[in-house]
């Protein structure tokens, strides 16, 4: 968000609104309506006086009303920018002529009262629509009793109450008597898989692990909360690391996952409590129960004005009311050349393949912008001269109930004052916040600060963005620490708050005294090459390679198999679309034969050497014969997909011929004539989480297997078979799914749930016969008969490839198996290792829509690098800065899983030299280098002794 | 003559991640927002699942 709002190659205009659209794809003239602030934001300099003093209280949009605003405000302390507006529906001088206490409270001149809209039209190549969602307002639903009963909230509501920066700072209150409510409900579908017109039809994808997430969260702020409980259809936990976080949930005796949809909610007057009415689904019981909070997970639907929008840039809606994506399997394009879909706007999505989608709508958008680069100089700021004594800024965050709940900030603000070589000391909110960076920069100025430390939370997402604001002040990015005061002190240390206060000086004491030794640091330069390699010629390698290449990259697509396409190349019909696999493969290989992909089948990679830019990959293909041939990249896009599970032995695969699984039903659903054993059966039954959600090894959800069950159970029904599906949670989430499945059910398919500890028999003879299935809502058993059985088959690692590119790329695999991305939020597509980018069911399974989108992810971010000529490399390396002191042993060689350590001989003798492009700087050589030759740049032995033996001191 | 940019519409987390992006690769960026700041829903969001990282 912030580097958004500073970066010299976006203009943000906020409070804005598209007008009009004229022109097409390449050249389109927009108008954008600029509301008026009534404020002028470059005299504007956010200092807040303005809001403190404004007379008028207004309910706050952004608190979705659990909190209020003034008339002149910010949403929230974190916006970008960091300026004010005034609301003029609610303020006083435009009410009533008379008032203007802020205008004469403001420092600086910053109040226009009489500012008008404005009108800017901008030039641009293509467009993005990224207008994403909001939330269902459940009102209509009156059984559930919301904006009657205060303590009924809905899911944003709640958001905001477990929130720093909410009404409450995140201390969890219920709205009627403000008490801390200790029994909570979650209701999931309110509004979403509706079959009347109150609601929507479609599921709304992310509800259910929201749910799962604040369940957590909320014993996380209030420990004393007794019971949770969350009333659920289907817990629909599909997505990479959702199935982990559920057991999690579950595991934790006072939160119950009640199966079961809420008929009413009635408040009692008197005390205020609610009372739950609700089936058992699980027993057929029908029960009451109480709790003080209801939370109703509301529905996501199209942002207001999306209809509006739409008919602006003439693209069109599909039948949610979101935007329509051209074809499902092209997820970014809208029905308008130029014009590209991404988050939520073109369809649900969580905000992983949000981001991923983002990067994707990028690429496709610079199709439409040749020879349009602009060239931009390099920042110029004076430098600070950091020769002399250090003088230590120390900025202490409060980040609300996250730090101050348990910390006292202040306490440490006061204690770092007196820490040696420290001048200056402020703690603030949110010291991320977009007004503090500034004052970051105006304070190192005016202290003449030469080292600065933040106590604040994890390195790991905001180191960055205080290492660029510290740049911005002419002080080299490398002179700057953190201290993790919050996941290593407040989160772990929650019941301690004084033991925690003490840690926090503790933790901050030991930054301080490493910012004394710090050095400043230069990245270094290195050429880029621009070719880009894709490995895996699947659908998502050749969705990545088919529009790097279009857009001119040079890319090679290696691919193990004599042919390209994957498991696409055996699948029928797709999901909502009009083509089969085979269809899109063809179209998809007719496409890359008209760009100049070089294409390798039959190869395999041997051997990775170099860095990123620097590629050099060592590639074996077997035609004829063994043929090694030799390779450069500047990127590497890993796209090898998955395998699916071999259910030998299981439900009776491999003893009955007539128990197949769904990838080989899909391949006799293309036959003329569906028959199993020469003969058309006439009862067929379907087995889910055949190989997923197990209770150990393989615990993760498949994601796909539910929709393409659903998907062959309408062909079988629409061909007269009898279907029965067999499911645990029916997870079919995605655009299209929950129609699909009320189709289904329609042609009279039955879908019955089985419980994890009681799975389905699979009984015959010599023959298959019948599946065998307990149905506790009935206190029975009941038997299927079958004359076929089709076993849906989880995804699963493609072990023997996973381990040998894992081993030469260098990138780390989940406790899945999967590949990991570098951070599921801010790095979706890429890995741990600089310049090699993931996509596709490697990473996680996927439908095929999402592995297409995330491909075009991966590739857009190495179309980023495969465009410059040079890029930087951090400066955190090792390195041999006592060659005297080397006595050549080999430690350092021998440890290095990067390669980057070699001996070289000179005159004689032989010292050793660490290639630093290929040094990630973890430090291990220098750790065992006996002789102390090796330095980690950083994290050098006297910066970490001497943290140490300031970790040790007692006050 | 100047150049042809690129317009983004919302200033959530889908179209900030393409607006810089599009601003990495040289390229201008107009990112419209419809509210006082940009940030949309995941900056009214707590935590975010599953790896509890702060939504900010």
């Amino acid at each position: 968000m912030l580097d958004a709002g500073r970066h010299p190659n976006i203009k943000v205009l906020t409070y804005s609104e598209v007008a009009a659209v004229e022109g097409k794809a390449g050249d389109f003239r927009v108008t954008v309506k600029r509301k008026p602030r009534y404020v002028d934001v470059d005299k504007c300099t956010g200092c807040g006086i303005c809001w403190e003093k404004c007379p008028k209280k207004v309910s706050s949009e952004f608190d979705h009303g659990t909190g209020l605003r003034k008339a002149i405000y910010i949403p929230f302390a974190q916006a970008v920018p960091k300026r004010p507006v005034i609301d003029r529906e609610n303020c006083i001088y435009f009410e009533k002529g008379k008032c203007q206490v802020c205008k004469k409270f403001c420092l600086s001149d910053a109040i226009l009262f009489e500012q008008k809209e404005d009108m800017e039209t901008v030039n641009v190549g293509s467009i993005i629509v990224a207008t994403g969602f909001e939330e269902y307002n459940p009102k209509i639903l009156s059984c559930f009793g919301y904006s009657i009963y205060e303590d009924v909230v809905t899911g944003l509501e709640f958001e905001r109450l477990l929130n720093a920066s909410g009404p409450t700072g995140g201390h969890i209150r219920r709205p009627s008597d403000k008490k801390l409510p200790k029994t909570l409900a979650f209701i999931q579908c309110v509004g979403s898989r509706s079959n009347d017109n109150k609601g929507v039809p479609y599921c709304s994808y992310f509800c259910c692990m929201n749910a799962v997430k604040n369940s957590i969260m909320a014993k996380v702020h209030e420990p004393e909360i007794e019971k949770i409980y969350i009333f659920y259809h289907d817990l629909r936990a599909f997505g990479k690391g959702y199935e982990d976080l559920y057991l999690k949930a579950k595991a934790d005796p006072s939160v119950v996952f009640y199966h079961g949809k809420p008929s009413k909610i009635i408040e009692d007057p008197i005390t205020k409590d609610l009372w739950i009415a609700v089936e058992n689904m699980d027993n057929g019981q029908v029960e009451r129960i109480r709790v003080d909070l209801a939370i109703l997970s509301s529905a996501a639907v199209p942002s207001a004005g999306t209809k509006e929008l739409s008919q602006i840039l003439g693209i069109e809606l599909d039948q949610s009311g979101f935007f329509k994506v051209k074809e499902v399997n092209s997820p970014l394009e809208s029905t308008k050349e130029g014009i590209y879909l991404c988050g939520c706007a073109g369809g649900l999505k969580d905000i992983t393949d949000s981001v991923a989608f983002g990067s994707a709508s990028a690429l496709k958008v610079s199709s439409h912008l040749k020879g349009q680069k602009i060239k931009r100089e390099p920042l110029k700021v004076e430098q600070i001269d950091t020769s002399g004594e250090p003088r230590i800024g120390v900025f202490v965050c409060h980040c609300g109930i996250n730090i101050a709940g348990v910390v006292d900030v202040s306490a440490v603000e006061e204690y770092a004052k007196g820490l040696p070589d420290v001048v200056f000391v402020m703690k603030d909110l949110f010291v991320c916040s977009d007004g503090t960076q500034r004052l970051l920069q105006d304070k190192i100025k005016e202290h003449k600060l030469n080292r600065v430390v933040v106590a604040a939370c994890t390195p790991r997402t905001h180191e960055p963005i205080f290492q660029e604001t510290c740049q911005r002040a002419g002080l080299n990015p490398y002179l700057f620490e953190m201290a993790n005061i919050r996941d290593q002190c407040s989160w772990v240390h929650a019941s301690e708050p004084e033991e925690a206060t003490s840690k926090a000086k503790d933790l901050t004491r030991m930054a301080v005294t490493k910012a004394r030794r710090l050095q400043p640091l230069e990245s270094r330069e290195v050429e880029m090459n621009s070719k880009i390699l894709v490995i895996g010629g699947g659908i998502s390698g050749i969705s990545a390679a088919l529009d790097l290449s279009s857009q001119g990259y040079k890319v090679t697509l290696v691919e193990k198999e004599k042919s390209l396409g994957g498991r696409l190349a055996s699948l029928g019909n797709l999901s909502f679309s009009t083509m089969s696999g085979k269809e899109l493969l063809k179209k998809k290989l007719d496409e890359l034969s008209l760009n100049k992909v070089k294409i390798l089948t039959s190869t395999e990679v041997k051997k990775v050497d170099g860095f990123v830019g620097n590629f050099e990959v060592t590639l074996e293909t077997k035609d004829d014969k063994k043929k090694s041939s030799k390779q450069k990249a500047g990127t590497i896009i890993l796209a090898i997909g998955s395998d699916l599970f071999n259910p030998e032995g299981k439900y009776g695969y491999g003893k009955f011929p007539e128990v197949i699984t769904n990838l080989e039903v899909e391949k006799l659903l293309q036959e003329k004539e569906f028959k199993i054993k020469d003969k058309k059966p006439e009862q067929a039954v379907f087995i889910q989480c055949v190989g997923s959600r197990e209770k150990e090894g393989r615990k993760y959800c498949s994601r796909y297997c539910c929709q393409v069950a659903i998907k062959q159970a309408i062909t079988l029904a629409e061909n007269g078979i009898k279907v029965t599906v067999l499911y645990r949670d029916l997870r079919s989430f995605n655009p299209g799914a929950e129609e699909a499945y009320r189709k289904a059910r329609g042609l009279g398919v039955l879908f019955l749930r089985y419980d994890e500890d009681n799975p389905p028999e699979v009984l015959g003879e010599d023959k298959l016969k019948m599946v065998k299935l307990s149905q506790p809502l009935l206190k029975t058993e009941v038997e299927i008969p079958a004359d076929i059985v089709i076993l849906s088959v989880g995804m699963v690692p493609r072990e023997k490839d996973f381990v040998h590119l894992q081993e030469l790329l260098k990138v780390p695999r989940g406790l899945d198996g999967f590949f990991m991305e570098r951070h599921s939020k801010l790095g979706p597509v890429e890995t741990n290792t600089e310049g090699i980018f993931i996509c596709g069911c490697a990473q996680s399974p996927k439908l095929i829509p999402e592995s297409i989108g995330q491909a075009l992810g991966a590739a857009g971010k190495a179309a980023i690098l495969a465009s410059r000529d040079k890029i930087r490399l951090a400066p955190i390396v090792c390195q041999v800065v006592e060659p005297s002191l080397c006595r050549a042993c080999g430690t350092c060689v021998k440890i290095c899983e990067f390669h980057a350590p070699s001996l070289e001989e000179k005159d004689g003798i032989y010292i050793a030299r660490i290639n630093e492009a290929l040094c990630k700087g973890c430090g291990t050589c220098a750790a065992l280098c006996p002789t102390s030759a090796i330095t980690a740049f950083h994290f050098t032995d006297e910066q970490i002794e001497e943290m140490v033996e300031s970790c040790l001191l007692f006050e | 003559m100047t150049k042809k940019g690129a317009l983004v519409i919302g200033g959530g987390v889908a179209g900030i991640q393409a607006a810089l992006d599009l601003a990495n690769a040289d390229f201008q960026v107009y990112l419209v927002e419809r509210s006082p700041t940009i940030g949309g829903r995941m900056a009214q969001l707590d935590k975010t699942f599953p790896t509890m990282d702060c939504a900010i």
